[in-house]
């Protein structure tokens, strides 16, 4: 049986990342009219325009219920986008054929984009380490179960990490604290039962998440078409729809 | 001063295409101490002419070339990240503007995909707003009927 497949887009806690997440879908829907989507939000949200979505499921109003959502994805195999992201190429179609037996795929950050990105280096028990992947998009394959468990973890630490009930021995915690990556790092460097993940990022790297600060700051552009573009800038500054 | 033994830096180059001006920067000891000096000196004075010597004019040439290809490679580099920063903060605005678009009940309601999808792969303002009316006038059609 061919393993299902479909895109899952977040909304929760303030209203505008709900328009944020409907247009994020029907941007997909534009390039892949076929598209398998789901939409985790909240029932406070919802104003017609969730029928665009194949799925929905409701969350909390926690302030990452993406995780959450990741971990209650109705696919096998699964592209979470985040709400703040827009689609401009047909290759999202074909967004699945990069897990390439991957278990986990994420969009790679790289040490030369440091003095843009909010935080990228601290200490894990004195020892230098570096955050290597960045949440704004996930394809993952839950056939594999722990790839279930692994889901389910980073959203329960990660809200343990946020309510402050567990403090990891990482410096300087006060810029941690509030990353979901702190927590997908720790799971995958430092937890026994996840090592056997096959983790990697996306070949094209920035093809599949690129931020408008690769071309402000840097000129860098993907060697093909920008298939899903960031807006996480503009989203954290405006605040107009909140 | 006459007696002071100087070593040129290699980086000298020609303030001037009629190589009339020399920027160039020279090391000497007095006493304990190691002095590092930085000149622009004319054509004519002696300090000139003992650097040219130590460096040779065809050294000068060559690294004044590099300097200014470097340096231009700079501007060039500056005058592009400017061109793309304000091309990247359009591209937000646009985003912005798209967003409060679909805001408008009218539009929030309506189902025409194809003319939605029009209006999120726009590239510029006028052209919002020209599917923005397009949808408008597709409902307003639609409830006439």
């Amino acid at each position: 049986m061919k393993p299902s497949k479909g895109y899952l887009v977040v909304a929760s806690k303030r209203p505008n990342f709900y328009s944020f997440a409907i247009n994020c879908i029907e941007s997909i829907k534009d390039y892949y009219p076929d598209a398998k989507c789901c939409l985790v939000t909240e029932e406070r949200f919802l104003d017609g325009r969730e029928d665009i979505a194949d799925d929905l499921i409701f969350c909390d109003d926690h302030y990452r219920a993406k995780l959450w959502g990741m971990a209650n994805s109705p696919y096998d195999i699964t592209m979470y986008i985040d709400a703040d992201a827009e689609i401009e190429h047909e290759d999202i179609a074909i967004v699945f054929d990069e897990l390439n037996g991957n278990d986990l795929m994420f969009h790679k950050l790289d040490k030369k984009y440091k003095k843009v990105y909010a935080t990228l280096d601290f200490t894990y028990e004195n020892a230098k380490e570096y955050y290597t992947y960045c949440g704004g998009v996930c394809l993952y394959d839950m056939r594999n179960p722990l790839i279930k468990d692994f889901m389910n973890d980073w959203n329960d630490l990660f809200r343990k990490q946020y309510s402050k009930e567990l403090i990891l021995p990482m410096n300087p915690w006060q810029d941690l604290w509030n990353f979901d990556q702190t927590t997908l790092w720790y799971l995958l460097n430092k937890v026994d039962k996840y090592k056997d993940i096959k983790v990697d990022s996306f070949k094209d790297n920035l093809r599949w998440n690129y931020f408008p600060h690769y071309e402000r700051f840097f000129n860098d552009f993907p060697k093909d078409p920008i298939v899903i573009r960031h807006y996480s800038s503009y989203a954290e500054k405006d605040k107009s729809y909140a | 001063m006459a007696d002071v033994k100087r070593t040129w830096i290699k980086d000298a180059f020609w303030e001037t295409p009629t190589k009339e001006l020399l920027n160039c920067i020279s090391e000497h000891k007095e006493g304990f101490k190691d002095v590092r000096q930085v000149h622009k000196l004319k054509r004519g004075d002696p300090l000139f002419d003992e650097c040219v010597e130590a460096l040779t004019e065809k050294h000068i040439n060559v690294n004044t070339d590099r300097r200014v290809d470097k340096k231009f490679k700079e501007q060039e580099q500056k005058r592009q990240l400017e061109l793309n920063r304000r091309k990247a903060q359009k591209l937000e605005q646009l985003f912005n503007y798209k967003l409060e678009t679909f805001e408008v009940e009218d539009i929030k309601e309506s189902r025409n995909r194809i003319l939605k999808s029009k209006l999120r792969r726009s590239k510029s303002i006028p052209e919002v707003n020209l599917y923005a009316m397009m949808i408008l006038q597709d409902k307003l059609e639609n409830e006439t009927e």
